[in-house]
C-alpha cells in the first residue's frame, strides 16, 4: 500500500508540473530569458500584453464559434438518436462499430469529399462533418436509460408528439448529462489538430493551428508562448472547474453501464 | 422495450425521424469516405491534380514499403510502452486513493490534462523538457535526449500520452473498485486475510473485466497517438516516433501523395478493425465472466 501511495504521489506531481508551468510560464519576466535562467523569480504581465495583435484572438474566435456550433449539433443529433434507441430503434451495434472507426484517419477521403462539395477552407468544413459523434450518442444512450419511461408514456397519453417529448420531457431530465457530455464534446473538437490544419488555411486557423505555428515560428519567445498557451486553455479550464463533478460522474456512469 | 411492435406506425416513423440527422451525418461523413477510400487507393493523385487511375499499383507498393513496416513497428513499440503503464497506473492510483479525503481532488487533477488545449500542453512540455534549454535541465541537469535519440523520443511521446490519458483510466478503475461488494471483502477478512491479501486475492480478480476494458481504451489511445507525435516530435528523430497515423498524414499532406495515402488508410483501417474485433471478443468474454 505504501508503494501504491508513493506511485500516486509521484504521478500526481508529474501531472501537476506541466499544468503549474503552463500557468507560470505566462508570467515569466522577460529578464529571466535574457539571463538565460528560468529560475529568476518574479511575475510580469508583459507576455499577456503582447498577445493582442498576434492573431490569437482571431483563432480563438474561430475555435469558439466552430466548437460551440459542433457541441450544439452533436447534442441535438445525439439526443434524437438516443431517444429513438430507447424507443426501440436498434442502433446500439451501429454506434459501437462507429466508435471503433478512427474518424480522423479518414482525412484523405474526407478531404476529397469536402473538395467535391466546394467546402474546403470554409467554416462548414470545421463543423459539418462533426454534426454527429458516436461518443456523444453512446454517452446519451446510457444516460437516457435513467429517464423513467412512465414520464414519456404519460406525455404521450396527454397527446404530446415525440419531438415535444424529447424537447420538453427528456432534455430537461437529462440536463446534467447533457452539460457534462457537452463539455467532453467541446474538448474533443477544440483539441483537433491535424484535421483543421488539412482542411483550412490561415484565415480559418483554429487555436491549435495557431499555437502550432507560433511554436514553429517563434520557438524562443517563451513568455509569449506560455501566455498564448494559457489563454488558449482558459475556455476549457473554466468549463472544467465549473462542471468538474458532473463530468466525472457522467463519465464514470457512462462507461460503467457499458 | 416490448411495447414497440404494438405502436402505431406514425409514432415509429417519427421516432425514426429523430434519429435521422445523426444517421445522415454518419452516412455522409463516415461511411461515404470509408467506401470511397477504396476507389482513391487506385489513383495517382496529389490532391490538386486530376486523379490518374493506376490500378493496384498503390496496394502492391504497400508490401514493399519499408517505411510502412518500420512505422507499424513503432506503433507496436509505442503500445507496448503505454498499455502496461496505463493499466498499472490506473489500478495502483485507484487503490491508493480509495476512501481518502482528497480522492476527489486528486482525480480532478489527474483528469484535467485530457481537457487542456492540447497544443498548449505541447508548448508547456517543450518549455519544461527541452533537453537544451528546458526548466528541468536548467534546474537539475537531467534531460531526456528526445531530440536526438530515437528511444528517448518514443518514451517522451509515451509519457505525454500517459500524462494526458491516465486520468480516464483512474476514473474507470476507481468506479469499478467502488462496485466491489463490501460483503465479499468482509468475508475474506473474517477468514483471517490481511488487507494486502484481500486486495491481491479477492478484489483484483473481480476487477479483471475492468482491466479488459482499460486495455481496449488504452489501445484506442495508442492508435490515436499521431496528434501527440505531430505536436512533439514530427515523427523524428529519423522516423523513430513515426506511428501509423502520422505516417499516413505525412504521406498525404506533406508529400502530397494522396493516392498512396488512401492505400495506407485501407491498411490502417484493416489494422484498426482487427484490433477492434479482438477487443469485441475480449469484451464479450468479459460479459460471460462472473
Amino acid at each position: 500500500m505504501i508503494v501504491l501511495r508513493l506511485i500516486t504521489v509521484v504521478f500526481t506531481l508529474f501531472v501537476l508540473l506541466p499544468l503549474a508551468w503552463l500557468v507560470y510560464a505566462a508570467f515569466i519576466p522577460p529578464e529571466a530569458l535574457i539571463n538565460a535562467s528560468l529560475v529568476t523569480p518574479g511575475v510580469s504581465l508583459e507576455n499577456l500584453a503582447a498577445l493582442p495583435g498576434s492573431g490569437l484572438g482571431r483563432a480563438m474566435g474561430v475555435s469558439l464559434a466552430a466548437t460551440g456550433m459542433v457541441v450544439v449539433l452533436q447534442l441535438a443529433t445525439g439526443l434524437g438518436a438516443a431517444y429513438a434507441t430507447r424507443a426501440g430503434l436498434p442502433l446500439t451495434a451501429l454506434v459501437l462499430v462507429l466508435l471503433a472507426v478512427p474518424t480522423e484517419l479518414l482525412l484523405v477521403p474526407l478531404y476529397r469529399l469536402l473538395q467535391g462539395l466546394g467546402l474546403t477552407d470554409t467554416f462548414a468544413a470545421l463543423t459539418l462533418p462533426f454534426a454527429a459523434s458516436p461518443l456523444v450518442v453512446f454517452l446519451l444512450m446510457s444516460a437516457i436509460r435513467r429517464v423513467p419511461w412512465s414520464l414519456v408514456e404519460a406525455a404521450r397519453l396527454d397527446g404530446a408528439g415525440e419531438g415535444t417529448i424529447v424537447a420538453r420531457v427528456v432534455a430537461p431530465t437529462l440536463r446534467p448529462e447533457l452539460l457534462a457530455t457537452g463539455v467532453l464534446a467541446f474538448a474533443a473538437h477544440w483539441n483537433l489538430v491535424l484535421y483543421p490544419r488539412v482542411m483550412t488555411t490561415e484565415s480559418l486557423w483554429t487555436v491549435q493551428a495557431f499555437l502550432v505555428d507560433l511554436l514553429r515560428t517563434r520557438p524562443f519567445e517563451w513568455g509569449l508562448l506560455g501566455a498564448a498557451a494559457l489563454v488558449a486553455s482558459l475556455p476549457i479550464l473554466v468549463l472544467y472547474v465549473v462542471f468538474e463533478r458532473r463530468i466525472v460522474t457522467v463519465f464514470e456512469r457512462g462507461f460503467r453501464a457499458y | 422495450m416490448p411495447t414497440r411492435r404494438a405502436q402505431p406506425l406514425p409514432r415509429a416513423l417519427v421516432t425514426g425521424l429523430l434519429a435521422f440527422p445523426a444517421l445522415a451525418a454518419f452516412g455522409v461523413f463516415t461511411f461515404t469516405p470509408l467506401a470511397a477510400v477504396v476507389r482513391y487507393a487506385g489513383w495517382e493523385w496529389t490532391g490538386t491534380s486530376q486523379p490518374q487511375p493506376v490500378g493496384f499499383a498503390n496496394i502492391a507498393a504497400l508490401a514493399r514499403d519499408a517505411d510502412l513496416w518500420a512505422s507499424l513497428g513503432v506503433t507496436i513499440a509505442f503500445a507496448a510502452i503505454v498499455l502496461p503503464a496505463f493499466l498499472g497506473l490506473s489500478f495502483a492510483i485507484a487503490f491508493a486513493l480509495e476512501g481518502l479525503q482528497i480522492e476527489r481532488l486528486i482525480k480532478a487533477v489527474l483528469f484535467a490534462p485530457g481537457l487542456v488545449t492540447v497544443a498548449g500542453s505541447a508548448i508547456a512540455w517543450f518549455l519544461l523538457y527541452d533537453p537544451n534549454f528546458g526548466l528541468v535541465v536548467d534546474l537539475t541537469g537531467l534531460a531526456l535526449p528526445w531530440t536526438t535519440q530515437g528511444w528517448a523520443a518514443l518514451v517522451y511521446v509515451a509519457l505525454f500520452t500517459l500524462w494526458q490519458q491516465t486520468g480516464y483510466g483512474v476514473l474507470i478503475a476507481s468506479a469499478a473498485l467502488k462496485g466491489v461488494p463490501a460483503g465479499v471483502k468482509e468475508a475474506a477478512r473474517l477468514d483471517g486475510a490481511s488487507e494486502d491479501q484481500v486486495r491481491r486475492w479477492v478484489v483484483l480478480p473481480l476487477l479483471r473485466p475492468t482491466a479488459t476494458f482499460l486495455v481496449v481504451v488504452g489501445t484506442v489511445f495508442a492508435l490515436q497517438s499521431y496528434t501527440a507525435v505531430y505536436l512533439l516530435t514530427r515523427g523524428g528523430p529519423l522516423g523513430s516516433t513515426r506511428v501509423l497515423g502520422y505516417y499516413l498524414y505525412e504521406t498525404a499532406f506533406e508529400r502530397f501523395n494522396l493516392g498512396y495515402a488512401s492505400a495506407l488508410t485501407l491498411f490502417v483501417l484493416v489494422v484498426a478493425f482487427a484490433v477492434a474485433a479482438t477487443q469485441a471478443r475480449l469484451l464479450s468474454d468479459r460479459r460471460a465472466a462472473p
